[in-house]
């Protein structure tokens, strides 16, 4: 580490629960995130900021006006422009020490689980259940932490799955796929007040943070729930389902 | 018997008017009531039951249809978030 780079992250470095050796950790870890939306933009500023050395962005979709109200990563020049591509441009700036890398095809999931071979952790910030079983999946085939964040309205919740480590629970172990439906829950649907994703994906950029640093060694897995209407917070214990039908041992699965 | 009920977020309409979420109210069941039966006196819809505490530990799906309340026990329930 340069001196420039001791003093850029040197608030940070000050931090016992950090010191030289997180930083150098983060500077070598690789985070893929999925979706440049509300939650992946604080996710991604945080993470460039505060010196992690390659982020991965994955998204397709185009960056409209009516993201503008809280996807923070993108301005308004950027109408039109891919996401990953806006988000990028933007990082580079905040950071030139991260190196960025951008996804902007809808991938499969042979090629999520080989992306995510190439990473250390997975960002889910994508916007509907489909995704997020797939990517849940493909977590559990690669062994690579998840951590899950979702915000639609004035509600949050934030999660980190651990399907790297044996008898944990994975996203299918809370919510198996089938049992949901994708309409109506999205934010163009539904609405959002714009610092709850804020809130949110700042949340995801911690637990990234505390998963390539190690402090924090507690590996239970906690769903913790926010409801902004009323200010209160939730967390309640997610334990494995021998029965889940991604992770689960009791039919013979892996 | 009797037992709380708090239903967050945007659930948080169907309760009697003026009860805060994180105080709930109060109804009386009977013994052998299960979650699902419970949501749906309740009247929450279809699909928006996503997330079902029971003193604030997490009921998977397998026990929504089993007697598991007692007097005193607080249930909670969530509604699914996705967006990002």
């Amino acid at each position: 580490m340069n001196d420039e780079q001791l003093l850029r992250y040197s608030r940070q470095i000050m931090l016992p629960e950090v010191d030289m050796e997180g930083q150098q950790k983060l500077a070598a870890a690789r985070v893929l995130i999925v979706g440049m939306g509300g939650l992946g933009s604080p996710a991604a500023m945080y993470l460039a900021a505060g010196g992690v050395g390659q982020l991965v962005l994955a998204d397709d979709d185009l960056v409209e006006l009516s993201n503008l109200q809280r996807q923070i990563v993108h301005g308004s020049s950027d109408i039109g422009r891919p996401k990953v591509e806006s988000a990028a441009a933007r990082l580079r700036e905040l950071n030139p020490d991260t190196r960025i890398t951008t996804l902007q095809h809808r991938l499969d999931q042979d090629a999520l689980i080989q992306q995510l071979l190439q990473v250390d952790l997975v960002l889910d910030g994508t916007d509907n259940f489909t995704t997020r079983f797939a990517i849940n999946a493909a977590c559990v085939a690669a062994g690579r932490p998840l951590v899950s964040g979702a915000a639609i309205r004035l509600e949050g919740q934030i999660a980190v799955f651990r399907p790297d480590l044996p008898d944990h629970p994975c996203y299918a172990c809370l919510f198996p796929p089938g049992t949901t439906e994708d309409q109506r829950l999205n934010c163009s649907e539904n609405g959002v007040l714009a610092p709850v994703v804020g809130v949110i994906g700042s949340l995801q950029a911690v637990e990234a943070m505390r998963l390539i640093t190690g402090f924090g060694p507690d590996t239970t897995t906690w769903l913790t729930l926010w409801d902004a209407r009323t200010g209160d917070w939730q967390r309640v214990r997610v334990p494995k389902d021998p029965g889940c039908p991604v992770c689960g041992t009791r039919q013979g699965n892996a | 018997m009797r037992i709380r009920v708090k239903l967050f977020a945007s659930l948080s309409e169907l309760m009697p008017d003026g009860v805060k979420p994180h105080e709930g109210f109060e109804l009386d069941v009977a013994e052998d009531t299960t979650p699902t039966q419970l949501i749906q006196r309740l009247k929450v819809p279809d699909g928006l039951a996503h997330l079902v505490m029971i003193n604030g530990e997490y009921v998977p799906p397998s026990r929504r249809e089993q007697p598991v309340l007692s007097e005193g026990d607080v249930f909670a329930v969530w509604p699914p978030v996705a967006g990002g």
